[in-house]
């Protein structure tokens, strides 16, 4: 976002993420309003965007992995899954504190997300999806077939606590939450503008014209694996210790699709694209939950509670309409404002 | 033995099943590179219509069967123009997420009209069982086995002798070369999607046949993308094959494994044979493998 007339002078100034001092206090003053949010927000304005921001943090893994990578994966709930899982686990059974639980959760899900991410080396597009869904599956019997898991009851893990502060309420658990959120955008808007995202990129856009030219595939596409999977296990671990309840019920294939289709509304390729796409479908699922009990009451035939059914419906209505008529998701109208913003008052 | 082979002829049932999922799947991809997620619904719905009018409208058994097929071939049809034909000349991937966004919007609808119940399909089939030396055999489902193959056998003389067929190979193999040979692509895309249609319905009620309609029955779909993998996206007699062989693998495996590891071999099964093909042979048994120039 740049207004008409402002130049990169040097070198620093054209790979910066932050270029004029306008964004330094949109962005400041963004964080402070983030970060004075609890304090007025409503409670259920607070709980929605904890669990917006852990969505966020799926999909920028996803995001990496799919979209910068061209790996399309259907595994993301299962390595969320493991994320939740392994924190639970540390901190219940070997007594680990969470600040140490989270980091190694999200290390657990990259190590686990390799070995899911090794097909890749074989197989690509649509068998390399179906791959995934079949690595969700085995991931989620495993979890119900063991005995450290807890099985189908599963896990109650414990709020988080620092020094005898509790983070035991949402208003609390917001901060940890929000401050996870912005280091994991940072470090994704970071990483792919790298070296290891261009050659993300080069492998998505034709990974056999990437290897002639030097990429190294098998390291790039496995370490694009490992990296969004720690994201998703970032993300389990921060859902596990926020919702105090781990069990398979949360991380089922629906929501795996659920993050593919943010990501598509989004738009591949962009890390906004991401805010842009789990906004939509989540604010899309809001307003179903809401007007789902007047429409029952309205249309008899839907039944007692049709909100489920219909969430999916517009759910899946929106992934239709955006493919037909914007396939390259919000962010890219996000891209066409920007230009037109940083031409104005000109036209060209 | 004996038990050994009863579990293998359930298991064969069971895998004929599968095989006719996957051939709908097959045939969309055979005659326009599109792989279908969506085609479990198209399974369900064909299931949901045929009891809508045997179970809910109590019509006899022949009179059910041509509605429910002319209702799921529509949808197949509504699917083709409203979804997959804006899409003709984009990236197949694009398709391919177009089939899963159908797959979730026409769950939204069948979940929305069983609200939770159960449908269960009257008897139609002749009951009772077939005793061979020792190993019963439902009768029931030994005709949706035999109705099974016949339909392999069908369409595959379809796609092999017939001018339709001939029309779809060559769409499959370039839409451009087949439109200036004077075959009608948009028409050879809604024919297949009507024929595939028309293949789920049968898959439905061979296998509301066997179990219930409810919530899950399109999930189905997926067993029959895995078997439809295995056996080689472009290959009927591979869907055919996998589709008894992933049957007996996940009802022997459930006999013999569960009480080792525990119960639950069924539910898995499928995923790891589709992880093992995938890994070893990435075309699948019996796919054609295509060399990838840059």
């Amino acid at each position: 976002m740049r207004p008409c007339g402002v130049f990169d002078k040097s070198y620093g100034l054209d790979i910066a993420i932050i270029r004029t001092w306008q964004h330094w206090v949109i962005l400041i003053s963004a964080l402070i309003l983030l970060y004075t949010f609890p304090l007025f927000g409503s409670y259920y304005l607070v709980s929605f965007m904890n669990s917006l921001a852990i969505t966020v943090i799926v999909v920028l893994g996803l995001q990496i992995v799919s979209g910068y990578c061209g790996q399309i994966s259907f595994g993301q709930a299962a390595f969320m899954a493991i994320g939740a899982y392994t924190s639970a686990i540390l901190t219940i059974k070997f007594g680990f504190s969470f600040w140490i639980a989270l980091p190694l959760s999200g290390i657990m899900a990259g190590i686990v997300g390799i070995i899911g991410g090794a097909p890749s080396l074989r197989i690509k597009g649509m068998y390399l999806a179906m791959a995934t869904i079949a690595i969700h599956f085995v991931v989620i019997w495993l979890i119900l077939h063991m005995e450290i898991t807890g099985s189908f009851k599963g896990l109650y893990p414990l709020p988080p606590s620092l020094g005898g502060f509790e983070f035991d309420t949402d208003e609390r658990i917001f901060y940890i939450i929000m401050t996870v959120m912005v280091i994991m955008t940072y470090a994704a808007r970071n990483l792919v503008r790298s070296k290891v995202g261009r050659a993300f990129v080069a492998i998505r856009d034709n990974d056999l014209a990437g290897e002639v030219m030097g990429v190294n595939l098998y390291y790039y596409k496995l370490l694009a694996f490992f990296v969004s999977c720690f994201y998703a296990g970032i993300a389990g671990s921060l859902w596990g210790h926020l919702i105090t309840v781990v069990n398979t019920e949360q991380f089922t294939l629906m929501h795996a699709l659920e993050y593919v289709g943010m990501l598509i509304i989004g738009g591949m390729g962009s890390i906004p694209g991401v805010f842009f796409g789990v906004l939509f479908i989540r604010i899309l699922n809001e307003l179903v939950m809401f007007s789902s009990p007047v429409l029952a009451k309205a249309l008899p035939w839907l039944g007692s509670s049709p909100a489920a059914a219909l969430g999916l419906i517009a759910f899946g209505l929106a992934v239709i309409v955006f493919l037909i008529f914007e396939p390259r998701g919000l962010a890219h109208r996000w891209e066409i404002f920007k230009a037109s913003y940083r031409l104005y008052p000109f036209a060209h | 033995m004996i038990e050994f082979f009863q579990h293998a002829i359930t298991g064969l049932m069971i895998g004929s099943l599968y095989a006719l999922v996957a051939a709908g799947i097959v045939l969309v991809y055979k005659a326009t590179h599109v792989v279908s997620l969506a085609h479990g619904q198209l399974v369900a719905f064909g299931a949901l219509f045929f009891w809508l009018f045997l179970g809910g409208l109590g019509l006899p058994f022949w009179l059910s069967l041509v509605p429910a097929f002319v209702l799921t071939a529509l949808l197949g049809l509504l699917i083709e123009r409203l979804a997959l034909r804006p899409l003709i000349g984009q990236p197949l991937f694009a398709a391919f997420l177009m089939t899963f966004a159908i797959f979730i919007a026409l769950e939204g609808v069948f979940v929305l009209y069983l609200k939770g119940e159960t449908r269960t399909l009257p008897a139609f089939l002749p009951e009772g069982n077939l005793d061979i030396s020792g190993i019963s055999i439902p009768i029931n489902q030994l005709i949706s086995f035999c109705v099974a193959v016949l339909l392999f056998a069908a369409v595959s003389l379809l796609f092999k002798y017939t001018k339709l067929g001939l029309g779809m190979r060559a769409t499959a193999e370039d839409h451009r070369l087949a439109q200036s040979t004077g075959i009608i692509v948009k028409n050879i895309f809604s024919y297949i999607w009507i024929l595939s249609a028309m293949v789920a319905a049968v898959a439905g009620i061979a296998t509301a046949n066997v179990m219930d309609i409810y919530y899950m029955l399109p999930y189905i779909g997926i067993s029959g993308l895995i078997v439809a993998i295995c056996g080689g996206l472009d290959s009927l007699l591979g869907a055919l094959v996998v589709g008894l062989l992933l049957g007996f693998v996940e009802n022997v495996g459930a006999a013999y494994l569960d009480p080792l590891v525990g119960g639950g071999v069924k539910d898995v099964a499928a995923y790891v044979v589709l992880l093992a093909v995938l890994l070893i042979r990435p075309y699948g048994l019996f796919g054609l493998v295509k060399i990838e120039r840059i």
